[in-house]
């Protein structure tokens, strides 16, 4: 065994010798970003060996580093293997930092209508005169108090065996909890004395990276308490395939802990601070993609990453949250969102709950990008999705000074047409680090109305200013000089990033115009796009139509509608008629196997232009670039 | 049967002049204008329709040049006055194509020959040219420009505008008054994005002529076809960004396997037919201008052309 030591806080870990400082790091409890899931290609998990003997491919690798990094012993975590006993600097900026995580929904009144009630009923003990069994004379006064209909109330045997005592207990005062599952009603729970005041729930947004809990009053129908906090899956891997092949190799066990460990400290954070006892949360409401819902399950989701990409179950599923150790009261229910494939799944189910489109006759069409991106074009009648591989530039991500929506990430940016002085805006107001999704977008549209860069990405060099430049193989654009920044380093944009962001952003376009070829629909005759997720809002939406991400349709007709995973959780949570449709919704929509689609990688070369090939698909963002060319150069 | 050869289609295919007689202010004793069809190649069977020009390629470095060639040539791959004076009175090609294939040395820094060699082609044959510039950003910019000055007047076409580079190409075709051929990787979403860079750098559709880039037959050449017959259909439709003449230069063909492994007795009409089939495919599929490098190439097709046109009226102004 080596003994690690990491500092700057001195946490000492020991580790078989031939193990990474990354697998050390795991172990020590530090969360290393690591963006590619520890296969060398990301070069986020930067850290500097200060003393031991490691083996690692300085060649291989070379093109992460400055030669000054080197010189203070920089290398990858997770392509660096412990020889010796060794002391490792972990850099702050290769921690998994506190992120700006979209907490909030839209703003919907929802009609409230939860699936869970209590009911507090006062008994008249049994006598020689009245002898009917202790369960009748509970459900009766159930039934008296405004609950089911006695015999229509299913008792599970776990309860059964408490009530004698309960009942006689307390004096035959006592309150009871009744679930309305698929099954029809349900006693849940039965407890001494009158609690019927105390009824809650939970709607969880159970994201890859993120993970947002709502808390409800069941009684009162108001919010409790909101909390939120990172996956901890994602020291298993960044993305979703990196933690599918984790478990391919050590089991699915560690992950599906890891889900109910992150959702449980969600839980618990936001109880805490509403000053409730997890004892009375009834139910959980979990929207999550098909992946992250199948480990949450413990079911198997290895056969879902290859082909035909076949998901073990779509539809909504209810468990007693007990079997998959929820924190809550253990008699508690799960409600699983239903999915449609494999790459759609329940939040985005939860995103077309959350923003209606499934009950309107117009057309809209539903937008949520991540590393992944999901679309659903359609109305009340029909409606089409697929999804597809944005890759992690708009995340920041292959971008060389790409960043997450951390603090001092740029986030808003413009720049001046005459000068090419870029003004900028940071998380947090602090000195600039790197450039997040919003960010790169911003300066796309920038640089190209400044004609900095031309339709295809590529930077004229021929404009004489000092800000463009060519160093190693490709132009580059300062966004920063050293001094203004936090980092010491010129923040920069290379062509070979702008082409990156380029492809991410011709995936999600050429899916989009997939979609309509398939409903035989052009641009005109959507009404709305909705933007589901963190980074639609974000983004600027003028912005995101000039480099043509979205159609053209008119930026008041674009809504945000925030974290739509869990405004439709909480939808489901509070209203169990609306619940009742998901079902259906997940049925009713086709989805488009991209990769099938031979259409598609037409439209992606023709995405792959700034706004797009054809440009009459962009009758505004023509002549705004046309006025911009008048203008300047 | 009398049908509608047009189809309804509302489009052209835009005109391009090449070459410019003395009348026009340059040298060439003729000038072709190529484009203007409203349908496929050779359906338009009125007066006036022109047959695919064939353009006969030299350059002045034979050490880039495919050894059959350097064979059957002989000593005039040395000196690319004389070739292009055979092109024109001996193999009757109807333009010559240089490569400056002098510029593909390391290092090459010696612009003042590019203007001379261009003169002297000029000299040497009064057919329009095609001038292929060099193959590297550094000094694309003085080449194209040397090229431009050397052939003022001549309405040349310059080549090769790719979407990394045609911003120099773009400016030495614009201050002299030349075209522009815009090369694209075999496909017509790229093809049209390059003729809108530069449409939007200042070179007006009748100075585009696109190349969609030729895979030899058996090496990709379906592909070609396919990017072809669509970049025709596009502008039959009516898109102005693709509308341009097409030219096809299999720069490649002599250098396929079938082609380098044949036995000496065959290898030169292998050649030649492989030149030949690529041609003539290329030219159904809309290409009005084929390159050739082999000269026994040119009387086969000009006979395939005729055949295919039945009423060839002529092709010069």
């Amino acid at each position: 065994m080596r003994t690690v030591t990491f500092l700057p806080g001195y946490r000492k870990i020991e580790i078989a010798r031939g193990s990474t400082i990354l697998d050390a790091a795991q172990r020590a409890g530090l969360n290393i970003n690591v963006v590619c899931g520890g296969q060398g290609k990301c070069g986020k998990c930067i850290v500097y060996v200060q003393s031991g003997k490691t083996s690692f491919d300085a060649q291989k690798y070379g093109r992460f580093f400055t030669d000054e990094e080197r010189s203070r012993g920089a290398c990858l975590a997770c392509e660096t293997t412990i020889e010796s006993d060794l002391q490792v600097f972990i850099p702050e900026s290769t921690l998994i930092q506190e992120q700006k995580i979209l907490i909030e929904g839209q703003e919907t009144a929802i009609e409230f209508h939860p699936s869970v009630r209590k009911y507090y009923v006062e008994l008249q003990p049994p006598t020689l005169s009245d002898p009917s069994p202790d369960l009748s004379r509970l459900l009766w006064g159930i039934q008296k108090t405004g609950g089911p209909a006695a015999e229509k109330m299913y008792v599970p045997l776990e309860v059964l065996r408490e009530i004698p005592a309960i009942l006689r207990h307390s004096e035959w005062k006592s309150t009871g909890t009744i679930s309305l599952v698929p099954g029809g009603y349900r006693l849940v729970d039965l407890q001494e004395n009158d609690t019927s005041k105390r009824l809650y729930g939970a709607a969880v947004d159970l994201g890859s990276t993120t993970i947002v809990v709502y808390l409800w009053d069941l009684v009162s129908g108001k919010i409790a308490g909101i909390a939120s906090n990172y996956n901890r899956q994602i020291s298993c891997g960044e993305d979703i395939l990196a933690r599918v092949n984790f478990a391919r190799k050590n089991g699915l066990g560690k992950l599906q802990a890891l889900a109910t460990e992150s959702i449980n400290a969600a839980i618990t954070s936001a109880s805490n601070t509403a000053g409730i006892d997890r004892e009375d949360i009834y139910e959980v409401v979990v929207a999550g993609n098909t992946v992250m819902t199948h480990m949450l399950l413990g079911i198997d989701p290895a056969y879902m990453i290859s082909e035909p990409y076949v998901p073990v179950v779509r539809r909504a599923l209810s468990v007693a949250t007990g079997r998959i150790g929820i924190a809550c009261n253990k008699n508690g229910g799960l409600f699983v969102f239903p999915a449609v494939s494999d790459f759609i799944g329940g939040d985005i189910i939860a995103d077309i709950l959350a923003c209606g489109m499934s009950e309107k006759e117009e057309i809209s069409l539903l937008i949520d990008i991540g590393t992944n991106f999901e679309v659903v074009l359609g109305n009340n009648e029909w409606m089409f999705s697929c999804a597809g591989a944005a890759g992690p530039a708009l995340e920041g991500g292959e971008v060389l000074f790409g960043m997450r929506a951390n603090p001092g990430a740029i986030e808003k940016i413009t720049i001046d047409p005459d000068t090419l002085n870029p003004v900028y805006s940071t998380i947090n107001g602090i000195k600039p680090r790197g450039i997040c999704g919003s960010g790169l977008i911003d300066l796309l549209a920038e640089l190209l109305c400044t004609c900095v860069i031309d339709r295809t990405g590529r930077i004229n060099s021929g404009i004489a200013n000092p800000r463009i430049r060519t160093s190693g193989h490709f132009p580059e654009f300062v966004i920063a000089w050293a001094a203004e920044t936090d980092i010491g380093k010129d923040i920069v944009i290379t062509e070979n990033d702008i082409k990156n962001l380029i492809m991410s952003k011709a995936s999600v376009h050429a899916a989009c115009l997939t979609l309509m070829n398939q409903a035989g629909i052009t641009r005109r005759e959507i009404t709305t796009i909705y933007f589901a997720g963190a980074f639609g809002n974000y983004i600027n939406k003028k912005n995101a139509t000039i480099i043509g991400l979205i159609p053209e349709i008119g930026i008041d007709r674009i809504i945000n509608i925030g974290n739509g995973a869990v405004t439709g959780a909480n939808i489901a949570l509070i209203n169990r008629r609306k619940r009742k449709t998901l079902d259906e919704i997940a049925f009713r929509i086709a989805y488009i196997e991209l990769n099938a689609e031979s259409s598609f990688m037409d439209e992606y070369t023709s995405s792959t232009f700034l706004p797009h090939t054809d440009l009459t698909l962009f009758p505004i963002v023509q002549k705004l670039l046309d006025t911009c060319r008048l203008a300047g150069r | 049967m009398v049908y509608d050869v047009n189809f309804g289609w509302s489009g052209m295919i835009s005109e391009v002049i090449l070459g410019a007689t003395k009348a026009d202010g340059g040298t060439r004793r003729i000038s072709y204008r190529i484009g203007g069809g409203k349908t496929l190649p050779f359906l338009e069977r009125k007066p006036g329709s022109s047959v695919p020009l064939i353009a006969f390629e030299i350059c002045d470095n034979p050490q880039y040049w495919s050894p059959i060639v350097r064979n059957f040539c002989g000593d005039l791959v040395n000196d690319c006055g004389e070739w292009a004076q055979a092109a024109d009175s001996v193999y009757k090609a109807d333009m010559v194509r240089l490569y400056l294939t002098s510029t593909r040395q390391r290092d090459f820094s010696d612009i003042a020959s590019v203007g001379k060699t261009v003169e002297t082609v000029l000299s040497g044959t009064s057919l329009p040219l095609i001038i292929e510039g060099s193959n590297e950003p550094k000094i694309d910019s003085e080449v194209f420009l040397k090229c431009g000055e050397a052939g003022q007047g001549e309405r040349l076409l310059l080549g090769t505008a790719e979407a990394g580079r045609y911003r120099s190409i773009a400016a030495a075709a614009m201050a002299y008054n030349h075209s522009v051929i815009a090369q694209s990787p075999i496909d017509v979403n790229l093809a049209k994005q390059l003729n809108i860079l530069l449409k939007e750098i200042g070179v007006s559709r009748d100075r585009i002529i696109i190349d969609p880039y030729t895979g030899s037959l058996g090496y990709g050449f379906e592909y070609s076809y396919s990017a072809m017959e669509r970049i025709r259909f596009s502008a039959l439709k009516g898109d102005a960004d693709l509308s341009m003449p097409l030219i096809c230069s299999a720069t490649d063909t002599l250098t396929v396997k079938e082609v380098r492994e044949a036995s000496p007795a065959i290898q030169d009409d292998i050649a030649v037919q492989w030149e030949f089939t690529t041609g003539i495919a290329a030219a159904v599929a809309g290409s009005e201008i084929i390159c050739v490098r082999h000269p026994r190439t040119i009387p086969l097709l000009r006979k395939a052309f005729g055949s295919l046109n039945t009423e060839d009226s002529g092709k010069g102004e």
